[in-house]
């Protein structure tokens, strides 16, 4: 028997053994949603600045490459690596493929069209002097960021990526936790990063930060009530709170925005449409306020607060902040994906017939399909950020007080009405 | 004897939970006080979640870790207390005379509850508590149909810490054979929670509802600025 096989056999044994096949599984999908988690955040950054410049036409961070220079002081002999390879392929280095080349910066470095800005953010961020003021209270004031970072990474457990897949062990489900509470995990988790918000603004010990832990406090508080109340609609329509059945529900019945195949288009699914855009409304209004971003940024509005709650943060600690907002939004996009848009769905019956080829298959376009909705959503976000103006600080509370907490409860009696009349 | 990794976890929630409660007493600064509170909720919605009750494991921590103690946290920072002062004026009788009715509730309240848990099935196994919890709940609460005989078995070698779910299953739709409800894997505590909120206990439910209304009316009414013109 060769090594192979012995490995192989071994393998299998162990997979074969219901606790070693669920541990395994699950911290294997664990470093997935982990690493999705983390390089949607740098890859936000990257489309916000993209999308900023594009938006305000400019260029943005387009230029930063993998400078060649880097691998010649690694020892890399080659001089010029473009006028070898023109050589190796016999092209004259005036044709115009060396020029277009020579256009795109090939000579000098590997085009990453600015990806690797992120990453020299985080580099100069690592870099700097950390610097902590005399006057802060050091222990809340160090806990502070972990606990805005924190709560969003354990929210993303249960948000499913992919259907499930039945192998000869057992069956994967494509989520970490399928627990059958899903949203309100969501909710609980991401509305602990409050404490970090106001921790920071406490500890700091300084008028401005103050000021921008007291704004989160408040804006984050008033807005979870809302957010709270418009998914009970989604939840009636769904009557489940397990994230893997509601994405299945809507992978059957169409999305809930669009409800284009499954049971027919009957009227009914249609007087249902109202309710459920106004929640989308309001939903999404409120991810925006929780996730802390413009035009709801009032911790952090830095023409009335300096820097809000994080004035008198640098370094890392600065970097824990700006990525536990990023995350937020990842997350909250992921969530507004899986409540409103499919979730991993592919939709139009492709689920089925992928799954009818091969599940793996299935899985794997659906966790594509689940990443390019999360992408577009995200860049949504940019886009109301680069584009709206920032509210007031009182128009925020009233528009989260006034507005949209009677408008939630409202839709839930109208979605209470349409379906006991109409379903 | 045989431990479960569950019973594990409920010793070190439980103690969790009982060094954060001394320690939201004990500490100086009020903000720590209001943080060990945070993590003792934390620790019981854990201990509630090893029970199966994810549910309500969940309200506790969006209700009073993510709500109420936020404010509470609030309130706090704007007084900007740094440090409680020890009041040093009261003689030892006073302090006695002081102490005596915190003491003598509190007893009241500790024996009671100490006698409660005590007489609770299963509550001497201390190597075991949430098994027979479990057990005990099958037969107690929803256990008026049989309950599976033998207790599931969990990936780490112990019985599952949950209500039985045959049981939840017949409990929640009573139309549904045995065979059916055997087949039920979790607990709908959602749905369970949901039809005995509204059915069972409607009119504790709606009293309660009415209390809270009134509650929010009177904050209203007590913050309301009445402008003079």
């Amino acid at each position: 028997m060769s090594l192979f096989d012995t490995i192989w056999n071994w393998c299998v044994d162990l997979l074969s053994n219901e606790i070693w096949f669920y541990l395994i599984t699950t911290i294997v999908k664990l470093v997935l949603m982990f690493a999705v988690i983390l390089a949607f955040v740098v890859l936000s950054v990257w489309i916000e600045r993209r999308v900023a410049g594009w938006i305000q036409d400019r260029p943005g961070p387009n230029r930063a490459g993998i400078p060649l220079q880097l691998f010649q002081r690694f020892g890399s002999k080659e001089k010029q690596p473009l006028k070898e390879w023109l050589h190796f392929f016999g092209i004259p280095e005036t044709c115009w493929i060396a020029k277009l080349c020579t256009w795109l910066r090939l000579d000098r470095e590997i085009p990453t069209f600015g990806l690797m800005q992120p990453c020299l953010d985080g580099g100069k961020l690592f870099l700097k002097q950390e610097l902590t003021p005399s006057y802060v209270r050091k222990v809340y004031f160090t806990i502070a960021p972990m606990l805005v970072l924190g709560p969003p990474m354990v929210a993303a457990a249960v948000i499913p990526f992919a259907s499930s897949v039945a192998t000869e062990f057992g069956v994967i489900n494509m989520v970490v936790a399928n627990i059958g509470i899903g949203p309100l995990w969501i909710f609980a988790v991401s509305g602990l990063s409050v404490y970090g918000l106001t921790l920071a603004g406490w500890s700091s010990n300084s008028k401005y930060p103050f000021l921008g832990g007291l704004r989160a406090t408040a804006q984050l508080i008033s807005y979870e009530v809302a957010m709270g109340l418009s998914i009970i609609p989604l939840l009636m329509v769904f009557s489940t709170l397990n994230m893997q059945d509601i994405v299945q529900y809507q992978a059957d019945n169409g999305w809930t925005l669009l409800p284009l195949w499954g049971e027919g288009l009957s009227w009914q699914r249609w007087a249902l449409m109202a309710p459920l855009a106004l929640s989308f409304i309001i939903f999404v209004t409120c991810v925006f306020a929780e996730a802390n971003r413009t035009p709801f940024d009032m911790a952090e509005c830095e023409t009335d607060l300096v820097g809000g709650y994080h004035s008198e943060y640098s370094s890392m600690k600065f970097a824990s902040f700006f990525m536990g907002e990023y995350a937020a939004m990842v997350i909250g996009s992921a969530l507004v994906v899986t409540l409103f848009l499919g979730g991993w769905s592919i939709g139009f019956g492709a689920d089925e017939a992928l799954h009818s080829v091969s599940s793996w298959l299935a899985v794997c376009c659906q966790f594509i399909m689940f990443l390019i909705k999360l992408v577009a959503f995200i860049f949504f976000f940019v886009w109301v950020r680069w584009t709206l103006p920032r509210f007031r600080w009182d128009q925020v509370m009233k528009l989260g007080w006034l507005v949209f907490l009677e408008l939630a409860v409202a839709n839930i009696f109208l979605t209470a009405a349409i379906l006991y009349f109409v379903k | 004897m045989d431990f479960a990794i569950s019973s594990i976890l409920f010793y070190a929630f439980a103690a969790m939970a009982l060094i954060c409660a001394c320690a939201v007493i004990f500490a100086n600064n009020p903000v720590t006080s209001a943080m060990n509170m945070a993590l003792c909720f934390a620790a019981t919605a854990a201990i509630l979640f090893g029970l199966g009750a994810q549910f309500l494991g969940i309200v506790q921590i969006i209700v009073y870790a993510g709500a109420i103690l936020v404010l509470f946290l609030f309130v706090v920072m704007m007084l900007d207390i740094k440090t409680e002062e020890e009041d040093n004026s009261f003689t030892v009788f006073r302090n006695l005379v002081r102490m005596a009715p915190g003491a003598l509730v509190s007893g009241v309240f500790a024996a009671m509850v100490f006698i409660a848990a005590i007489k609770l099935p299963g509550a001497t196994e201390w190597n075991n508590p949430l098994c027979k919890a479990w057990d005990s709940m099958g037969e107690l609460c929803i256990g008026k149909q049989e309950a599976s005989e033998q207790p599931a078995v969990s990936n780490f070698g112990g019985a599952l810490p949950a209500l039985n779910p045959a049981a939840a299953a017949k409990e929640l739709n009573p139309a549904i054979s045995n065979e059916e409800a055997a087949k039920a894997t979790d607990i709908p505590d959602v749905k369970l929670l949901g039809q005995k909120l509204f059915s069972r206990y409607n009119i504790a439910f709606v009293i309660l509802s009415f209390a809270l209304l009134a509650g929010t009316v009177g904050a209203v009414a007590l913050s309301r600025k009445i402008r003079k013109d």
